[in-house]
């Protein structure tokens, strides 16, 4: 059975920004493509390694982090633990054979569901580029 | 080495200053860490193979609440040493480190960044030391070339834990490698690539290139390329050597904004 195949995003949002700008991308009837799957969280520093590459290896075509902007993070330094542990992450899936693009990391506030939607049309366009993420197809040779 | 190291460890014994001394002892042609308490002991001295000392230090502070002990420390178990204290899982006040260098074919042979500690008790360090740079084929290999690499390399592994259990840096009660929500149970090899990317992960700004797990390793996984890479990426993207002086901090694990 031939399928179209769709870039899969896992979104991983903080509660007090990234998800409420996300909200309101939504509330104001904004459009943006389907790609993405969200996953709320309290804090983006909430997202460790595991749960990314778990993402990945589990089928998603590429991750999306979305937090507050730098000084904004409830939780004072969430945010920058978050940015130093992503940069290290994208090394590590670049090692691995893993094209870093398909991590990215973003701030978004929770007035800003013009840049969340914007956001999205953007990755997901640069993923439909990079086409399907290797580790999902090995997935689909192990199934 | 070994008569002089002896001579200086009775001086230091009879000193008082330390309540033991760890380091390796021979027994049956076999070598095994041990707590030298009496200089009589140290006839049974021995210096290789090389183990990782440091681990033994910390557990052994673990045990016993005051005591001071040496240790006899080549470079890689001073640097695990350094950044056990960061992680407060040693205490470098009851602790005399009597450093020992490693010869160049030791050296080579881990490709070790600096193959002798700060200060060297007895022996002559290298001069001129440069490690071998393992790093720079692998950054060179285009992305389907890496990920064919360690697909073929990580379908080796027989999920012994070896590599985790040498490392003198793995020192979590609860180990991720154990969480059956990232790693399944009862599934060899272990699912490409969770299982070694979360073990490079969490040694990121820890590990301090002894070598220890690739030497573990019965599937000869060429594990320390991942390490390398890592360690050269925390010194590329925060300036950080692991390893190095107490007032530098690892930055995963500082609140401070990227620069
Ligand atoms: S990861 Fe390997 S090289 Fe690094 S500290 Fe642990 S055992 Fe040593
Ligand atoms: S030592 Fe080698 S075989 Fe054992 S778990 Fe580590 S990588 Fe796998
Ligand atoms: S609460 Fe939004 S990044 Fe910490």
């Amino acid at each position: 059975m031939a399928e179209t195949w769709n870039p899969k995003i896992v979104g991983f949002l903080c509660n007090w920004c990234c998800y409420a700008g996300a909200d309101m991308a939504g509330t104001s009837r904004m459009k943006y493509p389907p790609n993405i799957r969200i996953i709320r969280v309290m804090c983006s520093s909430r997202i460790n390694a595991e749960m990314v590459i778990k993402a990945f290896q589990m089928g998603a075509d590429a991750v999306f982090i979305g937090g507050c902007h730098p000084g904004d993070c409830h939780y004072v330094d969430g945010n920058y633990r978050t940015q130093k542990r992503i940069a290290v992450l994208r090394r590590l899936l670049e090692h691995l054979g893993i094209d870093p693009r398909r991590l990215r990391l973003e701030w978004v506030s929770a007035a800003e569901g013009e840049k969340f939607a914007q956001t999205m049309d953007e990755f997901a366009k640069e993923v439909a580029e990079l086409g399907p993420s290797p580790l999902a197809a090995l997935q689909r040779e192990v199934l | 080495m070994e008569q002089e190291l002896k001579a200086h460890l009775k001086k230091l014994m009879a000193s008082g200053d330390v309540a033991g001394i760890i380091a390796l002892k021979s027994e049956r042609g076999m070598a095994k860490p041990y707590l030298f308490a009496d200089a009589s002991e140290l006839e049974c001295l021995c210096l290789t193979p090389k183990y990782p000392m440091a681990s033994v230090a910390r557990l052994l502070l673990d045990e016993d609440g005051a005591a001071r002990f040496a240790i006899v420390c080549r470079g890689c178990d001073e640097r695990a040493l350094r950044e056990l204290a960061k992680r407060h899982q040693v205490d470098l006040d009851r602790l005399v480190i009597v450093g020992i260098p490693c010869d160049e074919e030791m050296a080579r042979e881990c490709a070790c960044p600096e193959p002798f500690p700060s200060v060297v008790a007895v022996g002559t360090k290298l001069e001129q030391w440069e490690a071998e740079d393992i790093g720079a084929a692998y950054r060179a290999m285009e992305l389907d070339e890496k990920l064919a690499f360690w697909k073929h390399q990580l379908e080796k592994c027989n999920k012994c834990y070896g590599c985790r259990n040498a490392c003198p840096m793995c020192f979590c009660k609860d180990c991720e490698l154990e969480n059956a929500l990232w790693v399944k149970h009862g599934r060899l090899p272990p699912e490409f690539p969770i299982y070694h990317m979360i073990r490079a992960f969490h040694l990121a700004g820890k590990c301090i290139a002894c070598g220890e797990c690739q030497r573990a390793c019965p599937s000869d996984i060429p594990l320390m390329v991942l390490n390398t890479l890592l360690r050269e990426d925390m010194e590329e993207l925060f300036g950080y050597v692991s390893g190095t002086g107490a007032d530098a901090e690892n930055p995963l694990y500082t609140k401070e904004e990227m620069q």
